[in-house]
């Protein structure tokens, strides 16, 4: 196992080529730290407290709740136990010796903001960077949740489509013959149904969730992976050292995964950047036409959505924010698939017309 | 054992067998037909077509006409439909669509005697007189001698028979026609050329509303295999003055007026039907129907949406007082609109529960953060009907009553996740599925203001079709439901216990007692009017009271934008109406149009009319009274 996580020359070569393509570089720097970042999006915009200092006592809330009791604040729907407005308590600790630590962006992206005069949705002001939603939801805050669910997905779909495509393409092109065939016909069957329709078909059954919606797409998802597989594995197996493996009497298991597909994996690493791509497109899709996850879930679909409401056409800020969120992170994405493309090509001075 | 070969004798013997078998049932069956026959015949001579000797006509001539007498006959009107009709037939396939169902109240569908939109009272309009026999369901009808179709053959009881006929026929592929006049009419019989007998299935208290329908032109109509094709864009033989003259597929239909028609001459029909000609323009995007009326092309436009209403209709022509604006309120039957909730599920049995998310309910903050003010909610099981109980008054936002009704439900913990929960530990959770992504908005609200109190609403979005699916099936927590409603509620089929714990049938909670059955039967047999309004009003305060639903919200008028040379009656539009066009009242002033063009042309401003609101029916006066609006005027 650890032989194969130790670099080959060539490999080795292939990175330092691609940290020397700095706009790949700096994208992937750029997309992992803010990747990284949406991993603690609770403590960057939320409802609730980092950390409340009441009475000699150090709370933290973020993934806690205090009922309102616990600070000695008072409801004005005669709730006790509602949960603490944070917010509120920060103004009634002023001159205290209490004290309590906000996110940076104190709203949480379920929130609605119903303080105004006007009702939303509202433009960016102090309060809302962003502006807010047709529901006065704070939008930066769902941009940021968005991004994480949108993110995570498209990583997790990626990786479990690759691994599924890797093992089935390998198989096709180790095994060839009758199962080459008959999977490559099952593949064309399944490759064409509709998968967006069978996923608002499910999600007419059932509430779809993060889990549900990663199974189903993902049983679509694998089969471009297959075809690059297929074909190298199909190219790597006629050559002399898998032979020669073959002749030292190692299983065809062995050979495929540890012979052949270290010198498969160029198609996998380039196509990678694509296909995170396609699934943040489809997430939003979905959820832009309804059948993503379910309502509230902060998504940027949901907010494409909004802004193309007939009613919500002149509010700007509605339909930028996701487009621009959208444009930036597909052009990060698209940045360092170009990058790795690059450095992976056998010859880096070729000039393509 | 392998089963025996039937031998060549054997054979031939059972063919024998079944020849005769054969001959015998022929036999019974020509038997049965002839006598089957001789019984029709003879019943229908013991019956006789004809009229009893006692008849007692009655009619009504003392209601005020439909239309205004200031109405000026002319002009052209414009508006729009958003998809060009799938077809010009009103039966068979595609004949629900918007184009068709807009032309039934403007051309074909006159009835033989029709409720009075304002009053109530029956009117005569294709008869002059009627009759209704002491069963209920046997009514003699006198035919209006003067009453031609558009192609000037006169609309006798033939036509009357055959569109009986037309109606039940499986070549027309309109299963629900075909439905409808066996499960409600017995038969119609002609008596002579201008009187006829229509017999209903069952017996009626509102036999003039169950038991007339609409002629159809025996002359004109040719049915066979054919029909739906041949016929789908054929514009067809009416009763009504509109004609459809031209049309070009994709883009519009025109109709013209004929010349001279019947109904001119008619009291009721008086300044109905007022312009020559109709031009309907085919524009898919309503936000566009603000521009193509901006430019003059279209006469008026109604605006459903309320932020349209609110925000975008600061337009010149409306500045300038070329156009107004006018929100007329009206009263019309307001079917079920709310979140229903399961009482097959324990969580809802529990009555505390269903009312502490009735007082949940933060009406006011939604009408004003999300519906501009724009709606009132409803209350009544039988909204906008003569059956909904006056006095009820909707629950009002009262999370201190609501905390009651949790703890009495049960509910007095908070976990750690701040969701209630009982003593056996069970969340105060339910999911809600709805069918539309346009409630999302409302829902989120609503669910936050849940989840501040302690219960949790998860939400599912769930295609229209396969939502109303779950409903029959009883398949849900909660539920969305919208339904439209006619001018008598159907208590029967929403709240009798009939069908409780059964599936497939509008009574979606699986609610039901003895005593609300018994109301519910008053209300269908009782010939008393007095004793079933009681019996509607009792059932109404219990439903509310039994807050096995939260009713939503409604708009209870017709808001629209309409250019100065539009003209209506003073009461604008019918008490009972639901659209502007319904029989079509307005009519288009030729001096007036002919100041707004030069006005427009020279950009010179007219008077503005500053009165949008109307109320003729005090309508608004009442919806106040009852606390509908909470908020509104803050």
């Amino acid at each position: 196992m650890l032989r194969f996580f130790r670099l080959d020359p060539i490999t080795r070569k292939r990175l330092r080529r691609f940290r020397q393509i700095k706009r790949g570089w700096y994208a992937l720097l750029i997309l992992v730290f803010a990747t990284f970042l949406s991993i603690f999006a609770n403590y960057i915009a939320n409802s609730r407290a980092i950390m409340v200092y009441y009475e000699g006592r150090l709370y933290f809330p973020t993934f806690t709740y205090y009922e309102m009791a616990t600070f000695g604040q008072e409801d004005d729907w005669g709730f006790d136990d509602a949960e603490t407005e944070y917010r509120r308590l920060r103004e009634e600790f002023a001159g205290t010796s209490n004290w309590l630590l906000m996110p940076l962006i104190p709203w949480d992206p379920y929130e609605n903001d119903f303080t105004y005069d006007t009702s939303p949705p509202h433009p960016p002001d102090s309060r809302h960077w962003l502006g807010t939603d047709s529901q006065g939801r704070d939008v930066l805050a769902r941009l940021i949740y968005g991004f994480r669910i949108s993110i995570f997905f498209a990583l997790a779909l990626t990786f479990v489509s690759q691994v599924i495509g890797t093992i089935i393409g390998c198989l096709q092109g180790y095994l060839a013959a009758t199962f080459d065939i008959l999977s490559q016909r099952f593949i064309e069957i399944w490759s064409s149904l509709p998968f967006l329709y069978v996923v608002i078909l499910i999600g007419t059954l059932v509430t779809p969730s993060f889990t549900l919606l990663l199974i189903v797409m993902s049983l679509f998802a694998w089969v471009g992976i297959t075809y690059y597989m297929r074909t190298e594995t199909y190219r790597e197996k006629a050559r002399e050292y898998c032979l020669a493996a073959r002749a030292m009497g190692a299983s065809p298991l062995r050979i495929m995964f540890k012979h052949i597909l270290p010198n498969a994996l160029t198609p996998l690493v380039t196509l990678t950047p694509f296909q995170i791509v396609a699934a943040i497109f489809a997430l939003t899709a979905l959820d832009f036409l309804g059948y993503g996850l379910p309502a509230p879930t902060p998504s940027w679909g949901e907010l494409i959505d909004q802004a193309l409401q007939p009613a919500n056409r002149g509010y700007l800020w509605l339909s930028l924010s996701p487009f621009v969120a959208i444009t930036v992170t597909l052009t990060l994405v698209t940045l360092i698939g170009e990058s790795v493309r690059e450095a992976f090509d056998p010859r880096p001075y070729a000039k393509y017309r | 054992m392998q089963p025996r070969r039937p031998t060549a004798k054997s054979k031939a013997l059972r063919e024998e067998h079944e020849r005769r078998r054969r001959i015998k049932q022929l036999a019974v069956l020509a038997v049965a037909f002839l006598a089957g026959a001789f019984l029709l015949l003879s019943a229908n001579i013991a019956r006789g077509a004809e009229l009893p000797e006692d008849i007692q006509w009655e009619t009504n001539m003392d209601d005020p006409p439909i239309g205004s007498p200031d109405a000026i006959r002319g002009g052209t009107f414009h508006t729009y439909l958003p998809s060009y009709p799938l077809t010009f037939r009103l039966h068979g396939p595609n004949s629900n669509d918007m184009f068709a169902s807009w032309r039934r109240s403007v051309s074909l569908y006159l009835p033989l005697v029709l409720r009075h939109p304002t009053t109530d009272n029956y009117i005569p309009i294709l008869a002059t007189h009627w009759s209704v026999q002491d069963d209920t369901k046997t009514i003699y009808y006198r035919l209006n001698p003067e009453a031609h179709w558009s192609d000037g053959e006169p609309i006798t009881a033939d036509d009357y028979v055959f569109a009986f006929e037309f109606l039940q026929d499986p070549l027309i592929r309109d299963p629900f026609s075909n439905r409808y006049m066996e499960d409600y009419f017995e038969s119609v019989d002609k008596i002579d050329d201008h009187t006829i007998r229509i017999v209903g299935k069952q017996e009626s208290w509102r036999p003039l509303s169950d038991y007339s329908f609409s002629p159809l032109p025996r002359h004109a109509i040719e049915l066979d295999e054919e029909w739906v094709e041949r016929d789908n864009y054929e514009p067809p033989v009416v009763q009504g003055p509109y004609v459809i003259s031209n049309w070009r597929t994709g883009e519009r239909v025109e109709m013209s007026r004929i010349d001279e028609w019947w109904g001119d001459e008619q009291h009721y029909l008086q300044g109905t039907f007022n312009p020559d000609r109709i031009v309907v323009r085919v524009i898919t995007d309503a936000e566009r129907a603000l521009d193509y009326f901006q430019r003059g092309q279209l006469s008026f436009l109604q605006v459903n949406v309320a932020r349209m209403w609110a925000t975008q209709l600061d337009i010149e022509p409306i500045r300038k007082g070329w156009a107004h604006r006018k929100q007329v309120f009206v009263e019309t039957p307001q079917g079920l609109y709310g979140m229903i909730f399961n009482l097959e599920r324990p969580m809802f049995q529990n009555k505390d529960f269903r009312k502490a998310l009735q007082y949940l309910l933060d009406f006011e903050t939604l009408n004003r953060e999300l519906m501009h003010n724009a709606y009132y909610r409803i209350v009544s099981a039988f909204e906008g009907t003569p059956y909904q109980n006056p006095d009820l008054v909707p629950y009002g936002f009262d999370p201190r009553k609501a905390r009651e009704h949790l703890q009495a439900a049960g509910f007095t913990q908070r976990g750690s996740d701040g969701i209630l929960r009982n003593e056996q530990g069970q969340r105060a959770r339910f999911t809600l599925i709805y069918p539309s992504q346009g409630l999302e908005r409302h829902l989120t609200v609503i669910q936050n203001h849940f989840r501040r109190a302690g219960v949790d609403m998860r939400l599912q979005l769930m295609d229209g079709g396969a939502a109303f699916n779950r409903a029959l099936e009883r398949g849900f927590d909660a539920i969305m439901i919208s339904m439209s409603a006619g001018f008598y509620p159907q208590p029967h089929q929403y709240f009798h216990s009939d069908f409780k714990g059964v599936a497939q049938n509008n009574n979606f909670w699986s609610y039901g007692s003895e005593h609300t059955d018994e109301l519910i039967d008053t209300y269908r047999f009782s010939m008393d009017e007095e004793e079933r309004l009681a019996a509607m009003h009792e059932l109404d305060a219990i439903i509310q009271d039994d807050a096995i639903w939260i009713p939503f919200w409604m708009g209870p008028y017709v808001r629209f934008i309409y250019w100065d040379y539009v003209q209506w009656p003073d009461f604008y539009f019918h008490r009972r109406a639901s659209a502007l066009t319904d029989n079509l009242v307005f009519w288009i002033d030729p001096e007036r149009k002919e100041r707004l063009e030069r006005a427009r042309a020279e950009g010179r401003a007219l008077e503005p009319d500053t009165e949008v609101e109307v109320d003729p029916y005090g309508v608004q006066e009442e919806l106040e009274r009852q606390a509908r609006h909470a908020g509104a005027d803050e």
